[in-house]
């Protein structure tokens, strides 16, 4: 992977610095997305705790116990809920740190999309084995 | 990605070592960022060895020291010497500073102040480099032409659609206080040179500097285009690679706050979106 040259630009130019700061304008969002990752943060500690007491309460059980336990309509509710709000948070998160450290366009654009993809594609995944074990009688 | 490292014609050699004065008793040894852009050789690290008993107390007292009997062709901007125009400012043992109102004494680094470093010498001297991560002209001069477009760009003046008054525009003494810890900046832009996020994405980032005077018109009880001041900073660059590392406040040797006024205009985006 070939490095990027970061630092300021420093090639001959005969655009002005103001011109150069003012770039493309202000994109006119980031708001919603900074707001949403303290929302999704919140919503987490409240989850996580549910989560943990969940995964105790786990411990010890038989397999047609344990999926019982999932099965109940509150925990698995629980689980969705965490399931899509550390979805969520987790992208919004990495998409913050590819924007500060990727600067090559196509590999940024590749490494958004992946984000996306793998944030989505673990939510679906984890969110199928919850409604399956609910849902499913697997006990 | 990002670039971590330093490009091969920026790697730093070792330079001249300059002797003691003759007769010197208190000697403090001075590790001094050098390059010159007209000699197509790589940066080096110059050593100069200080009679305290013979210079001022305050590290830009030393260089002054250096410049004038050791070695005139150190290059580092200078002017006030007392804290107010902001132009010594640079990296002193780690950090920003302006070489005027920072004490040689001071900026000794304990040897455990660093622990994620490796020091190779543990041997007293004052290290001193240009602001991190700037182009550098010469020496300990940084090109500052980008910070200055980018505090050019949030328009830091009173703007205004009512007719001016006849004599000034009023405000109350509360209003006028909230301005307090923000008209103070120098633009020494010790902060934004501070700031990780501002290496990485100082072209699109304003920085600490820009954005506490952003705040600085935002919150003038006077001015009446905050809608428009906000929808410049509305970016997920501009305002937002902000990530609270507070590198700003800690550097800032007027000792402002740049996060926390970063921090409030977050808070006013917020309060006019959600």
């Amino acid at each position: 992977m070939s490095q990027v040259d970061n630092r300021q630009n420093t090639a001959l130019s005969m655009r002005t610095p103001r011109a150069r700061v003012k770039g493309l304008g202000a994109a006119g969002h980031g708001a919603e997305h900074f707001w949403m990752q303290r929302v999704t943060g919140a919503a987490n500690a409240l989850l996580m705790l549910a989560f943990v007491v969940i995964i105790a309460k786990m411990a010890g059980r038989t397999y047609p116990e344990a999926v019982a336990l999932v099965a109940h309509p509150l925990v698995a509710i629980i689980l969705i809920l965490a399931v899509v709000s550390v979805a969520l948070h987790m992208r919004l998160g990495m998409q913050v740190v590819i924007e500060d450290y990727v600067h090559s366009h196509g590999l940024k654009y590749a490494a958004l999309i992946a984000n996306t993809f793998y944030a989505v594609a673990v939510a679906a995944a984890c969110l199928y084995a919850i409604i399956r074990v609910s849902l499913g009688g697997l006990a | 990605m990002a670039q971590f490292n330093l490009p091969k014609n920026s790697q730093l050699t070792e330079g001249k070592s300059w002797p003691a004065p003759d007769g010197a008793k208190n000697v403090q040894v001075f590790r001094i960022y050098r390059w010159n852009p007209d000699d197509g050789k790589n940066p080096r690290i110059d050593t100069y060895r200080v009679d305290r008993d013979d210079c001022g107390p305050m590290v830009l007292d030393a260089l002054l020291w250096i410049k004038n009997k050791v070695d005139p062709t150190l290059v580092f901007r200078r002017s006030c010497r007392e804290g107010i125009c902001g132009s010594c400012a640079m990296n002193i043992e780690g950090q920003n500073a302006l070489a005027c109102t920072m004490g040689i004494d001071e900026c000794r680094t304990p040897d455990n102040a660093l622990p994620f470093l490796t020091r190779k010498d543990k041997d007293g001297a004052v290290r001193i480099y240009p602001l991190p991560h700037m182009p550098v002209l010469k020496d300990l001069v940084p090109d500052l032409t980008n910070f200055y477009a980018q505090h050019a760009s949030i328009e830091p003046w009173l703007q205004t659609e009512t007719p001016s008054p006849e004599k000034e525009w009023k405000q109350t003494p509360e209003d006028r206080a909230r301005l307090d810890g923000l008209y103070e900046c120098i633009l020494c832009a010790c902060c934004t040179t501070s700031c990780p996020s501002y290496w990485w994405n100082g072209d699109k980032f304003l920085g600490p500097a820009a954005l506490l005077q952003a705040y600085r018109w935002l919150i003038d009880s006077r001015d009446e285009n905050t809608g428009e001041r906000l929808d410049a900073l509305h970016d997920p660059f501009r305002l937002y690679r902000c990530h609270t590392i507070m590198n700003c406040a800690n550097t800032c040797p007027k000792s402002l706050n740049p996060a926390k006024a970063i921090a409030e205009i977050k808070k006013m985006m917020i309060e006019r979106t959600v």
